[in-house]
Formats: structure tokens, C-alpha cells, sequence
């Protein structure tokens, strides 16, 4: 799960005018037909690199985003959400796996991937970096912030690039059951104690400003989107993807009987879009720059995790065996 | 069939799967390698399903349900055996105790697939596919890991050695123990522990790992009688954090 | 709405040190995350040194089948140290949910790929059958997969004898080529690759019970129902 499609880095177009004009004319028409690009196709090299980029970071999402739920895993209440959270978390790990294989078909090493992410050099998804103070805070996860990473999935899988939509497939799939456990753990927490109720009151007003900031900047304020989506690599605006969120969502949380802190939100009925109160762009660039409650957390974690599995991973190295680029 | 030698065989079981399966589950995200974190994962809810399917059967005895039994007991209520409720020190000992463990357990199953007491029987076949990839798994690690470099084989020596008397209090003898074995419900530990030995020694074999001499080794019983050590209640407090605010909630 | 209360205040730190600050083991990170708080100092904080060489693993492509009578179906890979360590890691990473009743592993190293054909092309029509030697050496078998459309999978379409790759390819030209147009073809030694045997089949034995993993399993649309007709009854949550 992610937020997916905004590259949080300002993107620059250039070198597209130093590609072989009829290898990328090729190129375009491939995409334009809808057929997938696949590992042994040319490819300029600004295709290959955002793409890297983005699925890069999409990759780091999932790893990253697997704390924030799996501190819950051993405090879940009951076998049912035990289990289902183990193999949820789980499931992020694993998507992780297929995403990080679907960028080395690009040409970019698993443990290069890893170590610019430990460093600082490529992002993940700022939503991760808040902290779940309450099981209810874990079930907002499971359930919103799912369900805005399958809103910029099932946008994805139309993409162009054939090893992401194929890992995108299997995310999907593997995404119904996390969106109804998170729904099924809200619906519970909402028609359950006063308690119960309240506990996720307090997360959802927490944790709507993040929420609203996961579909990146506001279209007015992002850059260069035009020769991404002309390639599909990104397959909608940040604001689309916001607005169908909203018009799914917010609803749905609505009918619980829970309230959102923005006064101004609502549907447009005449055009159809949400109205909201502009959320912090400055706040949002502040955070993913590192000024979250738990981005040095997050890495740290993940930085000692590499650090203290090192000897299993030198023990099993063999020069028989060496790296190769994965075929698709 | 004497009810209480039946029921202290499932709870013990059923409260050796729950704590390790949960503390195997606390790896999940910080594994040494994304696909071996899957896999870990993979066991761990298992043992936690497992669990769960032993703490059914308990159901079905006139004990209580399943997550009362599992989030609201105390420590000295609970009869796992103490190595599963030490913490997870480095993967090495994790590894090692996921190899002890899992073996005493996958010949345990199959030993129950002949049990007197049907529906035990009947969940020993059924998960005999789950066991096999927990021993697959195990002893693939141990063998690789174990004939690797000065580090690994250090490592995993050294954890073998810390963790043996414990693996050793799994077998501790219950008060039934002849009736459990006269009424053809279980075999016995004695017997258990006897291919046990065995089958680690066969494995350690393929390594460059010591085998130890068994006759050294003192087991550290306790558990099985509900006297652990602080690591059980500290676990148990983790784990019943959310449920006890309010136990008759639904979640 | 007030200042943003993601602030780690110290009541908040001071309940989770009460219930971890027992711990034996120096906490390496504050953290409310117990587990986190739990994890022992590694290493030096902050960026990652830079390995080298990078510890990376081989890859390995890994085959599922789904049913019986269905053929095996190129999944994606594992990284692994071996073969034998792949296949046991590729079995939760590729068959621990849906259906499976088998799956086989190899080493990406050891997968001959065709080009890949154009538009309506046929993949085979782009092997040369002048330049292929045959009979250079023993024969062995190898298995043949086709992949039907761009953005599918590799499906395994059944094996032939040869005595190294090219010739392999040449064979199933005249064996197995299909009317419709094959865009791309791989072929793999069959001894290269890691089989499961027919005992290991009992791992999938279990698979389809794992319902805890079913979106089937939570549909909390009664208990929602319920909820509603309620609140319209006696609407007291304002």
C-alpha cells in the first residue's frame, strides 16, 4: 500500500530531445496502443529512470509502511485480528519483494535500492511517518490509508511498464482482504464501547492532515506531470486520485457517525468534486524532508535491521551464484 | 480416558504453539532478508492457527473460548515450556530455537496422527504439510548456516549451547503421563524426546556444528507446571495490552 | 482543530516505558513501538556504510501451478544464496495465498530467452534454423514456455530433446508452435531446474483452508446494517 503516481522530488524533462527520434516515436506508439513495455525493450533513458524512481518508491513504502501496523501485531485483540494483521504486514513485506523486483528489471540492484533508502537518498510515503499511539490508529491504517494506495493501484495497473502492472496484479489481489479487515476492524471500533468509538474519533482526527497530503501536492503546485502521463507512467492527477478517494471514502466514514476536522468538506454537487479546506503544503514538504514525529525512527529501524542480519547474508553468499537483472 | 491428562496434553501444546508463534511474529518487517521475513511470517501464523485449532478442541472439552483462554490468563496459568517464551535474542537463536522446536513438535504430530482421541488425530494429519515446510525450512537454515563461515557456525554453537537445557524442559513428564500413554492418546515424551535427539543429531550431522554431550546437559523444567520466568508475564502483558481495556468488548 | 497531536508526549512515553522499561537489554531507539524499543543497539546511527561489494544474491525465477491439469506459469523471482534455499523461500513468496499445488524453481542464469517478437510476429519465425548446429553433444531434455501476449506471464506449453539451447528452441518450433503468434520463448534444461517431489506436495495441503487471509471472512455489512437502523432509532452519537 502507498501513495503512488507523485514523485516527491521536482522532476526535470530533460534529455528527452538527445533520444533517437525514431526509436522514441516507436516507443510512443507502443504505449499508445496499449501494448506493455517490457525489460528487452528500448526505452529513453527519462522513462527508465522515473519509473525506477517511482517504483523505487513505492517499494520503500510498502517496507516502511509495514512498522507502523506490525508494532500492533502483538498487541492485536483477539486470534481473528492477530492473524489477519500477521499475514497483512506481511503481505507488505511481500509487496515490497515484488515491487523492488519489478525495478531491477530497470537495472537497479535490491541492496542499492535498500542502502539509498536507509540513506536518506529516495523517499517513501509520508504517512508513515506519524506514529500509531492507538490500536485505532493501526485500524485507520488498515482501513483509509489502504484504501488510498488502492486507489492509486488500480490507476497503476493501467500503466505502461509490464513488470510493475504485473506486480501491481498480484498487489491488487492480494489488497481486497487487507481493505475489508481495515473496514471490518473500523465497523467494530464504531458499533462497539463509547470507548471503542471514541479511541477512533481521536485517530481520524489525528490522522486526516496526513491523510489529506497522501496524494501529493495539489496539481496547481506539481510540475512536469505532462510527459508522464503522455507515457503512463503516471495514470492520473494528484487531485483526481484525492477526489475519488473522498467520493468513495468519506461517505463510508460519514455513516459510521464519525466527524472529519474539515468544516469545509463536502461534494460539489453540480461538479462532482470535493470541496476541502487546502491542506498544508508547507507542512507536507517539511515532513517528507525528514521533520516527521518518526522519519529518523522509521530508517533507524530499518538501517538496524540490515545492520544485524549482515553475517546471515555474508555467511550465505556464494560466488557461485551472482546477481543477475531479473528477466521480467 | 482420563479428561485432565487429555486437557493438560492440548493446553501445553496450544500454549507452546501461541508463544512462540508470537514471538516468531515479532521478526515480521525486521527480517535479515525480505523473503526469509515472508517465510518466518508464514510459520509464525501457523503456529498461531495451530493454536488456535488446539484451543478448540479445548473448547469443545468445556473450557473456555479461545481468546479468553489465550489474553486473559496469567503467567503461572499458561504451560508452555520455557524456552519458547525467551525473548529473540539475534537470528541465530531464533533459528535455533525455530530448528528445536519445530522438529520436537513435527514428531510430536505425527506421532498423534495415531491418537486415541479422534479429533486430535485429525488436526495432527491435517497440518502434517505445515510441519514439513517448518522442518524443510529449519533444517536448510541450520545445515547452510551451520557449514558457513566462523561467524555463522560461532553463532549458532553458541546459541545451540544456550538453548539446549531448554529445549530439554519441552519433555518434562506430566503427572499422566502413564495414563496418557495406556489410554493410546500419546506415546510419551520420553519416547518423543528419544527420536528427538535423533533426528537433531542426524541434521548437526551436515554442519560443522558440535553436537553436544546429552548426558551434560541439565533440562530446565518449570514451565510445564506454570513457574517461568519474567519473560512470560512481560510477553503476556504486551500481548493482552488492547483486549484487557475492555475484555468483554468485541474487536 | 487544535495544534497536530502527533507529538510523542512524555505521558505517552512514560506509559509505554511502564510497560517496557523492564526490559534487561539497553533500548537502542525511544520508541512507543515495543518492539522497536526492544531492538539492541546495531551499529553506528545514521547513513548506512556502503557496502562492498554489495551483498546481494543470486536470482531465481519460480513456477506455480495453480490447479491440476494446469500448467506451470512463471510467477516473478526470489534472490537466494542456492537453489535449494530459493525454492524453500519461494514457497512463501509466490504460493502462500491463492491456489497452488505445486511449484519449481532455477536460476535465471540458466533461462535461454527468445527475442521478442513485433505486432502479429511469431517469436519462432525470428529463429534462424540455418545456423543452428545439431547433435553437438548428448541430448537432454528441455522445457518450453510461450508467452501469448505482452504484459502476460510464461506458461510452460510442454518439453523437447536437445543438445544445447539453440537447438532447443528449434525443436519446439517444430513441435510446439502454436497458429497464434508466440511473442517471446524460454527454454530451460530440465535438470537445472528444483522440482517439488511428489511427498512435498503436502505443503499446499493446507492452503486453501487459510480463511483468515478471505476478504470473504470479514464482511461486516450485517453488523453495519444493524448500526445504521439503529442510529436512525435513536440517534445519540452526535
Amino acid at each position: 500500500m502507498y501513495g503512488g503516481g507523485n514523485i516527491f522530488d521536482e522532476l526535470k524533462a530533460d534529455g528527452v530531445e538527445l533520444e533517437d527520434p525514431v526509436k522514441l516515436e516507436a516507443f510512443e506508439a507502443r504505449i499508445r496502443r496499449g501494448e506493455k513495455i517490457e525489460p528487452s525493450d528500448w526505452m529513453p533513458q527519462l522513462y527508465r529512470k522515473q519509473l525506477i524512481r517511482m517504483i523505487e518508491q513505492h517499494a520503500n513504502s510498502e517496507i516502511i509502511g509495514a512498522l507502523p501496523e506490525g508494532t500492533w501485531i502483538t498487541r492485536a485483540p483477539g486470534f481473528k485480528r492477530k492473524m489477519a494483521l500477521m499475514a497483512k504486514v506481511q503481505d507488505e513485506v511481500g509487496h515490497a519483494q515484488l515491487l523492488y523486483s519489478a525495478a531491477e528489471t530497470l537495472g537497479k540492484p535490491r541492496e542499492k535500492m535498500i542502502e539509498d533508502l536507509i540513506n536518506g537518498k529516495s523517499k517513501y510515503s509520508n504517512v508513515f511517518n506519524y506514529p500509531t499511539f492507538t490500536w485505532a490508529d493501526c485500524c485507520f491504517i488498515s482501513w483509509l490509508v489502504d484504501a488510498g494506495a488502492i486507489v492509486n493501484q488500480l490507476a497503476n495497473v493501467k500503466g505502461s511498464y509490464g513488470p510493475y502492472c504485473r506486480a501491481l496484479d498480484r498487489i491488487c489481489a492480494e489488497e481486497s482482504f487487507h481493505l475489508k479487515y481495515g473496514h471490518h476492524c473500523v465497523i467494530y471500533l464504531a458499533t462497539g464501547s463509547q470507548l471503542q468509538r471514541q479511541m477512533f474519533q481521536e485517530a481520524l482526527t489525528r490522522w486526516w492532515a496526513p491523510m489529506m497530503h497522501f496524494f501529493g501536492p495539489s496539481d496547481k503546485i506539481s510540475m512536469h506531470t505532462e510527459i508522464l502521463m503522455k507515457w503512463k507512467v503516471k495514470m492520473g492527477t494528484n487531485d483526481d486520485m484525492r477526489n475519488q478517494f473522498l467520493d468513495m471514502y468519506v461517505p463510508k466514514i460519514w455513516e459510521l457517525g464519525f466527524t472529519l476536522p474539515d468544516r469545509n468538506l463536502k461534494k460539489d454537487t453540480q461538479t462532482g468534486r470535493w470541496i476541502y479546506t487546502e491542506p498544508d503544503w508547507e507542512e507536507f514538504k517539511r515532513v517528507i524532508n525528514g521533520g516527521g514525529p518518526c522519519n529518523k525512527e522509521r530508517l533507524e529501524v530499518r538501517r538496524i535491521a540490515e545492520e544485524r542480519g549482515r553475517w546471515v547474508r555474508q555467511a550465505l553468499k556464494s560466488p557461485k551464484t551472482n546477481y543477475v537483472t531479473p528477466l521480467a | 480416558m482420563s479428561e485432565i491428562a487429555l486437557k493438560e496434553l492440548l493446553y501445553k501444546m496450544a500454549d507452546d504453539q501461541l508463544i512462540l508463534g508470537h514471538r516468531n511474529s515479532e521478526w515480521t518487517g525486521m527480517g535479515p532478508l525480505l523473503e526469509e521475513d515472508i517465510a518466518f511470517s508464514s510459520m509464525a501464523q501457523d503456529k498461531v492457527g495451530q493454536s488456535l485449532a488446539l484451543y478448540t478442541l479445548l473448547l469443545q472439552l468445556g473450557e473456555h473460548e479461545p481468546d479468553t483462554v489465550a489474553f486473559t490468563r496469567d503467567a503461572q496459568q499458561f504451560h508452555n515450556c520455557i524456552l519458547v517464551e525467551l525473548p529473540n535474542g539475534e537470528y541465530d537463536f531464533s533459528l535455533i530455537r525455530h530448528f528445536l522446536f519445530d522438529t520436537a513438535e513435527a514428531l510430536r504430530f505425527q506421532m498423534l496422527a495415531n491418537s486415541s482421541y479422534e479429533p486430535l488425530a485429525q488436526l495432527a494429519r491435517k497440518i502434517r504439510g505445515e510441519l514439513r515446510y517448518h522442518t524443510l525450512h529449519a533444517n536448510i537454515w541450520i545445515n547452510q548456516l551451520g557449514s558457513a563461515t566462523e561467524e555463522s557456525t560461532g553463532r549458532l554453537q553458541r546459541s545451540l549451547e544456550f538453548a539446549l537445557p531448554y529445549a530439554l524442559g519441552a519433555f518434562e513428564e506430566s503427572a499422566y503421563e502413564t495414563e496418557l500413554i495406556s489410554s493410546g492418546i500419546f506415546i510419551g515424551e520420553k519416547m518423543l524426546k528419544d527420536q528427538w535427539v535423533t533426528q537433531i543429531e542426524t541434521i548437526l550431522q551436515t554442519t560443522n556444528l558440535r553436537i553436544p554431550d546429552w548426558k551434560l546437559i541439565q533440562p530446565v523444567f518449570g514451565g510445564r507446571a506454570g513457574h517461568h520466568s519474567i519473560h512470560l508475564s512481560l510477553l503476556l502483558e504486551e500481548m493482552s495490552e488492547v483486549f484487557r481495556i475492555d475484555p468483554g468488548a468485541e474487536w | 482543530m487544535g495544534a497536530p497531536s502527533f507529538e510523542i508526549t512524555q505521558d505517552k512515553l512514560r506509559y509505554s516505558f511502564g510497560l517496557i522499561n523492564r526490559m534487561t537489554i539497553p533500548p537502542a531507539l525511544n520508541s512507543l513501538d515495543p518492539r522497536v524499543h526492544r531492538l539492541p543497539i546495531t551499529g553506528e546511527p545514521g547513513p548506512l556504510v556502503p557496502l562492498a561489494p554489495l551483498d546481494q544474491f543470486g536470482t531465481f525465477e519460480v513456477f506455480v501451478q495453480p490447479k491440476d491439469g494446469k500448467p506451470f506459469q512463471h510467477e516473478g523471482i526470489v534472490h537466494a544464496p542456492n537453489l535449494k534455499m530459493a525454492y524453500v523461500l519461494a514457497k512463501e513468496t509466490f504460493t502462500r495465498r491463492f491456489t497452488c499445488i505445486s511449484m519449481y524453481v532455477v536460476e535465471t542464469r540458466n533461462v535461454m530467452v527468445s527475442p521478442m517478437s513485433e505486432g502479429d510476429m511469431n517469436a519462432y519465425d525470428l529463429i534462424d534454423e540455418e545456423s543452428v548446429s545439431y547433435n553437438v553433444g548428448e541430448k537432454t531434455r528441455y522445457e518450453i514456455y510461450h508467452l501469448m501476449k505482452r504484459g502476460k506471464q510464461q506458461v510452460h506449453v510442454g518439453s523437447v530433446e536437445a543438445s544445447h539451447p539453440q537447438e532447443a528452441f528449434v525443436e519446439a518450433k517444430q513441435m510446439l508452435n502454436s497458429e497464434k503468434a508466440v511473442h517471446n520463448i524460454w527454454a530451460i534444461r530440465t535438470r537445472d531446474i528444483q522440482f517439488t517431489s511428489p511427498e512435498e506436495k503436502d505443503l499446499w495441503l493446507t492452503l486453501p483452508e487459510k480463511k483468515f487471509r478471505d476478504a470473504m471472512e470479514y464482511r461486516g455489512g450485517e453488523k453495519l446494517k444493524q448500526f445504521l437502523e439503529d442510529r436512525k432509532r435513536h440517534p445519540r452519537y452526535e
